[in-house]
């Protein structure tokens, strides 16, 4: 063990020693300051953060003006009468709704929408911070127009890297490439692009989220309960199943393949 | 400032950054501010979770214990033990090959780069670059003796 080497270094008393010390409080002194200034600057950090979300409500787009924005209107997925209702505020620039939009979905419809055990709306939320996303909600409103929402949605997710705010600061081009791809009608789609004529269905819906308090993208509701960020299909399918066997709704009877 | 000193400064750093990381995996900080890259899609995916804890809660735990032992090396009671210098390049290299195992993962797997992720892998990498300088003193130190 090194313990015999140690001891003579520090122990050995001459004037020497005596400088050491006084070294030795001032590096402590410089040290703790140091200490003390990264110490504030940290919980200065994480607390201005903590509190962001709070005082300046998140979202607010400049754009979607929400103050006469009229009642919130969701792309719904999924039988109407399903026993479980989820609902989904996301934003289509943000990365965990496209995670969530391109790992998780397709088995949450396979699994849980197409069964019948829930149907799903999907409610535009768009973030102030991504610079394309509002061009992206307007886009699939336009695609709903035409009824194909849904297809729409999964394509502008899927793509998300080639036409969001850091890629681009011109995403038009791109959604009117996905229009022809989905089988819209294209000059009509741009039409209604162009005019943002659903700018005001999108700030409702925005508006409609801020209401319910959603601070973050994707927030599911289910339910009364709101749950905040990513869900795995595991989480989801317990927590459907849980409301339907509540709610005294035949989970098997949903099993077999809803009727057409 | 000492050696070990610096290590317990950088280690405080690397707290705050992990606590920032734990606390946004917790949904405690609702939003989390993103500016470069994309801690969002990073620090939801399926990597980030280790042995059943969040990576960054093990990354708060790895700083705590590393602060707290470099902070132990400065009392003048043990500023001469070379066990704690031993310890803390452990330690750090453990710390060096986990950040880089995340950081391929990042990279090569989730395409995607979180800013405060890297910034904890630069933290690590200089608590083992400082800490290996101070076992070296004590070698330094040794050949001078004898």
């Amino acid at each position: 063990m090194p313990a015999n080497n140690d001891q003579p270094r520090a122990r050995n008393v001459s004037p020497r020693n005596t400088v050491r010390e006084a070294q030795r409080g001032n590096r402590s002194k410089a040290f703790l300051w140091i200490l003390g200034f990264i110490a504030l600057i940290g919980v200065g950090a994480i607390g201005y953060v903590a509190s962001k979300p709070k005082s300046s409500s998140v979202a607010s787009v400049d754009v979607a003006d929400t103050s006469n924005a009229g009642p919130a209107q969701g792309y719904l997925i999924g039988k109407v009468d399903a026993p479980v209702k989820i609902i989904e505020f996301a934003d289509f620039e943000c990365p965990s709704c496209g995670g969530w939009a391109t790992v998780t979905e397709p088995d949450v419809r396979s699994r849980i929408i197409e069964p019948g055990l829930a149907n799903l709306t999907y409610y535009d939320y768009p973030l102030e911070q991504h610079r394309n996303t509002l061009a992206a909600s307007n886009a699939a409103a336009c695609a709903d127009e035409q009824g194909k929402f849904w297809p729409m949605h999964d394509r502008i997710f899927q793509a998300q890297t080639e036409w969001n705010g850091e890629a681009t600061d011109a995403p038009k081009p791109f959604f009117k490439r996905y229009a022809g791809e989905v089988g819209l009608d294209v000059a009509k789609w741009e039409s209604c692009f162009d005019a943002r004529k659903y700018q005001k269905r999108i700030a409702a819906n925005l508006a409609d989220g801020m209401r319910r308090g959603v601070n973050s993208t994707p927030t599911f509701i289910i339910g009364d309960r709101k749950y905040p960020g990513m869900r795995s299909y595991d989480e989801l399918k317990a927590l459907v199943d849980s409301i339907n066997r509540a709610s005294g709704a035949s989970v098997a009877g949903a099993a077999a393949p809803a009727k057409k | 400032m000492t050696k070990r000193m610096i290590v317990a400064a950088l280690a405080l750093a690397g707290i705050f950054v992990s606590l920032y990381l734990t606390l946004y995996k917790l949904g405690i900080i609702g939003e989390l501010s993103c500016s470069v890259g994309s801690c969002e899609t990073v620090n939801t995916s399926t990597w980030s979770r280790f042995l059943g804890l969040p990576v960054a809660a093990w990354g708060l735990l790895f700083y705590l214990d590393v602060f707290a032992i470099s902070l132990i090396g400065t009392f003048p009671r043990f500023e001469d033990e070379r066990v704690i210098s031993l310890v803390l390049v452990a330690e750090a290299a453990v710390g060096v090959l986990f950040s880089a195992w995340l950081t391929y993962l990042e990279l090569g797997v989730i395409h995607a780069i979180c800013i405060w992720c890297v910034t904890s892998a630069v933290i690590v990498t200089l608590i083992l670059l400082v800490s290996v300088a101070d076992l070296r003193d004590f070698r330094a130190e040794n050949t001078a003796a004898t």
